[in-house]
């Protein structure tokens, strides 16, 4: 008995329901339009007519898998929806997954190569293909005799770079011998990666000890922390902070002896604020948290990039001078006309 | 011979091996995941160099997943998989088979 395995159409309203259905036989029932809409390929696997297995990609994280082992080998539809999926992905030259899963299912995709980054009590994220978790570090510059530095961390999405940014860098590098700067590394935001990573690098040229690098698949991506980028409820909020937080406790951290890392007081935020609640709670004692009061402007306003993105939208950009680094101002002069466009286009400037 | 691009051939399926071929620079590294890694695992790897060798292949990472494949499969597959990397697929290695 050998089952077809064919892509799935979720437009298709039969088919969609039929889908829908055998996942929530499974226990699976988070169907958002968010979730779904994200989905890049969809496989069934029948036998006949009936749907015995499926499993989703979004970009490169596997989403949807769903088996029913009845009166087969335990695994083996499991084995071929995994690797048929897998395959598709390579073929399209996506050759790093990623996977969500239940904590019960840990191992069974590690049968499968994968490896476990973190795990919570519910729930496991791991990773397979390359380039994996120790190719993203061996990467990254180090410094001589690190292990006996005192090295500090600091995570940003930093849209655009202001000087509550560079005030939190400052305090880092001058409290500590070197300071790795992990800028997030999804396109979700007003600035795009490349102008954010060259804003900071631009604007932090002058302090020798900083080193400025990408934070790729591992710290806040669109990956590991969606509700970052998109508003989500707090549930999903507090296990995708507390995922992240052990990422960087137990695989960047100890890899990078990075003893302390640096987190700027949240006043609006909320999913912000939930991150550095879980920061505080998982990282010590293996990593001690500095968290330091952002910096105000002289009339006694807090910094926000959000703020920054604001005004753009209005337009009048003499206003956030006070605000920015002269780098990071000059840049949205010059280029004032393209960040507009794209708020015009939709862009969101709420989140983060 | 350098690699050239990442790539992969196999299934993970049983009786079959998914190898996945990536550039690297300390020699040839395999990690390697297989239920009979304790008995046949120097095997394998011995496979896999040795057919790697013959395409001139010095430093790439190799990732391997097995599920129970015979020598000629886990060759099969490294063919397969080198000359994917290396972009010769168009010109059969036969002095390799």
């Amino acid at each position: 008995m050998y089952e077809s395995i064919e892509q799935l159409n979720l437009n298709d309203p039969r088919k969609r329901q039929q889908w829908e259905n055998f996942l929530k036989s499974l226990g699976i029932s988070n169907f958002s339009d968010k979730e779904i809409n994200g989905i890049d390929l969809t496989l069934g696997m029948y036998d006949g007519n009936e749907l015995v297995g499926t499993g989703s990609a979004a970009g490169n994280v596997l989403k949807f898998i769903g088996v029913c082992n009845k009166g087969v080998t335990q695994g083996a539809r499991f084995n071929r929806i995994i690797s048929e999926l897998t395959s598709r992905l390579y073929q399209n030259q996506i050759f790093h997954i990623l996977v969500f899963t239940k904590k019960k299912y840990s191992q069974s995709f590690q049968h499968l190569g994968f490896t476990e980054l973190a795990s919570t009590d519910s729930a496991a994220f791991l990773e397979t293909g390359s380039p994996n978790i120790t190719d993203y570090l061996d990467e990254l510059p180090k410094v001589v005799d690190q292990e006996h530095q005192s090295i500090a961390g600091i995570v940003m999405n930093a849209n655009p770079f202001t000087l509550g940014h560079r005030y939190l860098i400052e305090r880092a590098a001058s409290e500590n011998d070197w300071v790795y700067v992990f800028v997030v590394n999804t396109d979700a935001s007003l600035f795009s990666t490349d102008e954010r990573v060259a804003l900071v690098k631009q604007g932090t040229a002058d302090l020798k000890n900083v080193m400025v690098v990408s934070g790729g698949d591992y710290m806040v991506s669109y990956a590991t922390f969606p509700a970052y980028f998109l508003p989500d409820s707090v549930t999903n909020i507090a296990y995708q902070t507390t995922m992240d937080a052990r990422i960087f406790r137990d695989r960047i951290a100890p890899a990078l002896h990075i003893g302390t890392r640096y987190i700027g007081t949240e006043p609006y935020s909320n999913t912000t604020s939930q991150y550095n609640k879980a920061l505080l709670r998982e990282l010590p004692p293996k990593v001690k948290v500095r968290e330091i009061k952002r910096l105000k402007t002289a009339a006694g306003q807090y910094i926000t990039a959000t703020q920054v993105r604001k005004i753009i939208q209005e337009g009048d950009v003499t206003r956030i001078k006070e605000l920015l680094p002269k780098t990071t101002y000059q840049f949205i002069e010059d280029h004032l006309d393209m960040l507009e466009l794209r708020i015009k286009k939709g862009m969101n400037i709420d989140g983060n | 011979m350098e690699i050239k691009q990442t790539a992969v051939a196999g299934t993970l399926e049983s009786s079959d091996i998914q190898i996945m071929l990536s550039k690297g620079n300390h020699g040839i590294e395999i990690d390697l995941e297989s239920d009979v890694k304790k008995q046949f695992g120097d095997q394998i790897i011995s496979v896999i160099t040795t057919t790697l060798k013959k395409f001139g292949i010095e430093n790439a990472k190799v990732k391997a997943v097995d599920k129970g494949a015979l020598d000629c499969v886990i060759k099969a597959r490294t063919i397969a998989v080198a000359q994917r990397a290396l972009k010769t697929t168009d010109q059969p290695a036969w002095e390799v088979l």
